[in-house]
């Protein structure tokens, strides 16, 4: 038989019982429905995840630090900075040098009127700080000038006024009022980072008082990032040059030679894809380093949501399962109601090819329009959900998107398309087992007299 | 009339139905040839063994010994795809209880032994109509069965079985479910088309009123062949 007459008594048999037929269907739609809502918040959890680990920090940068302390241990210095810099996939590498046991003492304004100690002071390439995802919300990046330093973006609040008495002498960042909107906007302080020159002094710790001393000047104010450290909130980033010159000097000072050789304390490397981060990692790891990166984070949470998703999948097509059974059983319904049917068609010379291809079409039709009402209907639920979710920021939801802005429930294209194919599959797959009873049904059928 | 072919050639058929424990003979050793435009009734009343008969010859049932030849082709032994195949091109039905599709015109359905086939809807539903005209019924092209009387849904059973121009026509009780006058008019038909085509008909029935209609009448009784009977240039049987 030609297709397009398949197709016609396809279509006929099942606009003879109507209402069996649009139940079945019914059935097959609330299955789709369900694999497609459950999948489609399960894609929606892992959009928010990715969202919120974007907002940790740049996912391809790592984070690089010496093994141990023993001497034996790989030591983090310009070479094997160099080295890493040349792996493949790397973009940007520079060394991040942090002195912990140097006391560093800034001034700001006219007379050292402004004073901060103890401020966290990172010396990077600051050619490199763009690229390793510093952000700026003032200023910009002009990095060749060798006293430019960029602060934190609070960092005009860690001076204090030694003009004023104790306790009234800071500007207290969360002093501010509430505006309109709900924020917290906070008082203005002391002075304009931006306006201001900045003086820094390394003490050398001898009693003639002799210290380190280099005027910086304010090239921007660095966005607050928590991946990144304590430099953009309250702190500086320096070049890295100028640092180690102020430390060797300072440390001339005080009569002894600093210990280079020790190396830095740490490494930032930028990596150009995504998908080098774990071979880098893996590269930087054989150098004798520890490394971190979002990577981490990253895999045991995409696992979890995979596995959610799966989860959450496999409850959805249960209940199409359950409508491949309705399915399944309507055809027997409907086959035992045309034995005879199948007899005279047989007898009149239908192939018992053409008879499973009828009946094999019929179900797959189920299961089509099933899967396009079900889609269909997945989007209007989707839409719902997603409007709810926005409306009522519960506790639910709140999980489910962890917060983020993101949809709680997302349908991408592949997946409508997934759902349909997969309906028509459950439906051909429902079929096969009574279209064989259909093909086992004798032309005799049609010449019993028992009716 | 008759051709000097034997169309259908029965040899030593034999039938055994299984009932439980014991066994029981519809058909014993039955021979019979069956010769190219003849009319052939097969009679006899119930449990004589003809539907039996009749369940061999188109090749509905395999028998339990012998075999049955169709212009000389051993349907006994066909797959169900080949048999399926062979009666699209040489056999056509007409049944008691007419058989049509609910869900199909009268077109439709005298349209679908060459739907079957593969022919385009267009040709098919041309030829169907045109059948369905020489029965009588260009008014009732596009009902559908359940809108049709009895003897109306076997004309339309007529034009079916001689849509595709069988060679032979088997016929189960064509008029068991009519009344007198329209069992004439049908049976009228029938021959009427058996004649114009050249076909083989095989009539079975258990009605003597019937019979009369045949060229030869072919008697059962208890699985075996009690009499066959030509009728002569008078009419007369013998």
């Amino acid at each position: 038989m030609r297709m397009r007459d398949l197709i016609t008594v396809c279509l006929q048999n099942l606009r003879r019982h109507k209402a069996r037929t649009l139940l079945t269907v019914l059935g097959v739609v609330v299955g789709c429905c369900s694999v497609v809502i459950m999948i489609s918040i399960g894609i929606g959890m892992k959009k928010a995840q990715e969202e919120a680990l974007a907002q940790m920090g740049d996912l391809t940068i790592i984070q690089v630090y010496p093994a141990g302390k023993g001497v034996r241990s790989a030591r983090l210095n310009k070479k094997t900075v160099n080295q890493m810099k040349r792996l493949k996939g790397v973009a940007a590498a520079t060394p991040k040098l942090t002195e912990e046991g140097v006391p560093i003492v800034l001034y700001g304004g006219r007379d050292k009127r402004y004073r901060t100690a103890y401020t966290s002071v990172v010396g990077i390439d600051l050619s490199t700080a763009e690229t390793m995802g510093y952000k700026l919300t003032e200023g910009e990046w002009k990095t060749e000038k060798k006293d430019r330093v960029y602060v934190g973006q609070h960092f005009a609040y860690t001076f204090e006024d030694t003009k004023r008495p104790e306790g009234k002498n800071t500007v207290d960042m969360y002093g501010g009022g509430w505006s309109e909107d709900g924020t917290l906007t906070p008082p203005p302080p002391f002075f304009d980072v931006m306006k201001t020159p900045i003086t820094l002094e390394m003490d050398s710790g001898k009693e003639d008082g002799k210290k380190a001393v280099q005027a910086l000047e304010v090239g921007g104010r660095l966005k607050e990032d928590y991946g990144k450290g304590e430099e953009t909130f309250m702190g500086m980033i320096i070049s890295l040059d100028t640092f180690e010159a102020l430390l060797d000097q300072q440390s001339r000072l005080a009569g002894k030679t600093r210990d280079g050789r020790k190396g830095y304390q740490g490494a930032l490397v930028k990596v150009s894809e995504i998908g080098y981060v774990a071979q880098v990692e893996k590269e930087i790891q054989k150098m004798g380093f520890r490394t971190s990166s979002m990577e981490s984070i990253r895999k045991p949470m995409e696992q979890e949501a995979r596995q959610k998703q799966l989860m959450l999948g496999g409850l959805g097509t249960i209940s199409l399962f359950v409508a491949a059974l309705g399915i399944t059983n309507t055809m027997i319904m409907s086959i035992s109601e045309r034995t005879r049917e199948i007899g005279v068609m047989k007898s009149l010379g239908c192939f018992v090819k053409d008879v499973r291809k009828i009946f094999l079409l019929e179900a797959g039709c189920i299961g089509l329009m099933g899967g396009i009402a079900g889609t269909a209907f997945s989007f209007l639920i989707s839409a719902l959900m997603n409007i709810a979710a926005s409306r009522s920021p519960s506790s639910l939801s709140g999980e489910l998107t962890m917060g983020g802005t993101a949809r709680l429930s997302v349908i991408p294209w592949w997946l409508a398309v997934f759902a349909v194919l997969f309906s028509v599959a459950i439906g051909v797959g429902a079929g096969f087992y009574p279209a064989n009873r259909a093909v086992k049904i004798p032309a005799l059928e049609a010449i019993k007299h028992d009716s | 009339m008759a051709g000097k072919n034997p169309i259908i050639h029965v040899q030593n058929v034999r039938k055994v139905y299984r009932m439980g424990d014991e066994e029981v003979v519809a058909l014993n050793r039955i021979n019979l040839k069956i010769y190219e435009g003849e009319v052939c009734c097969i009679f006899g009343t119930s449990g004589s063994g003809k539907s039996t008969l009749l369940n061999q010859l188109a090749g509905m049932e395999k028998p339990t010994g012998g075999r049955v030849l169709i212009q000389g082709r051993n349907i006994s032994a066909m797959s169900e795809e080949e048999l399926a195949a062979f009666r699209q091109q040489h056999i056509g039905f007409i049944f008691q209880s007419y058989n049509l599709l609910p869900s199909m015109t009268a077109v439709e359905n005298v349209a679908m032994p060459l739907m079957f086939r593969g022919v385009e809807k267009e040709k098919r539903e041309k030829q169907a109509r045109m059948l369905l005209k020489r029965v009588g019924l260009s008014h009732r092209l596009d009902h559908y069965p359940g809108q049709m009387s009895g003897g109306q849904q076997q004309r339309a059973g007529i034009a079916r079985a001689f849509v595709t121009r069988p060679q032979v026509v088997f016929a189960d009780e064509p008029t068991g479910n009519l009344d007198s006058r329209t069992t004439e008019e049908i049976m009228k038909m029938i021959m009427e088309f058996a004649g114009r085509y050249k076909e083989t008909i095989i009539l079975v029935t258990h009605d003597p009123g019937m019979a009369r209609f045949a060229d030869r009448i072919v008697t059962l009784k208890d699985g075996n062949i009690i009499g066959d009977e030509r009728k002569d240039e008078n009419g007369r049987y013998v």
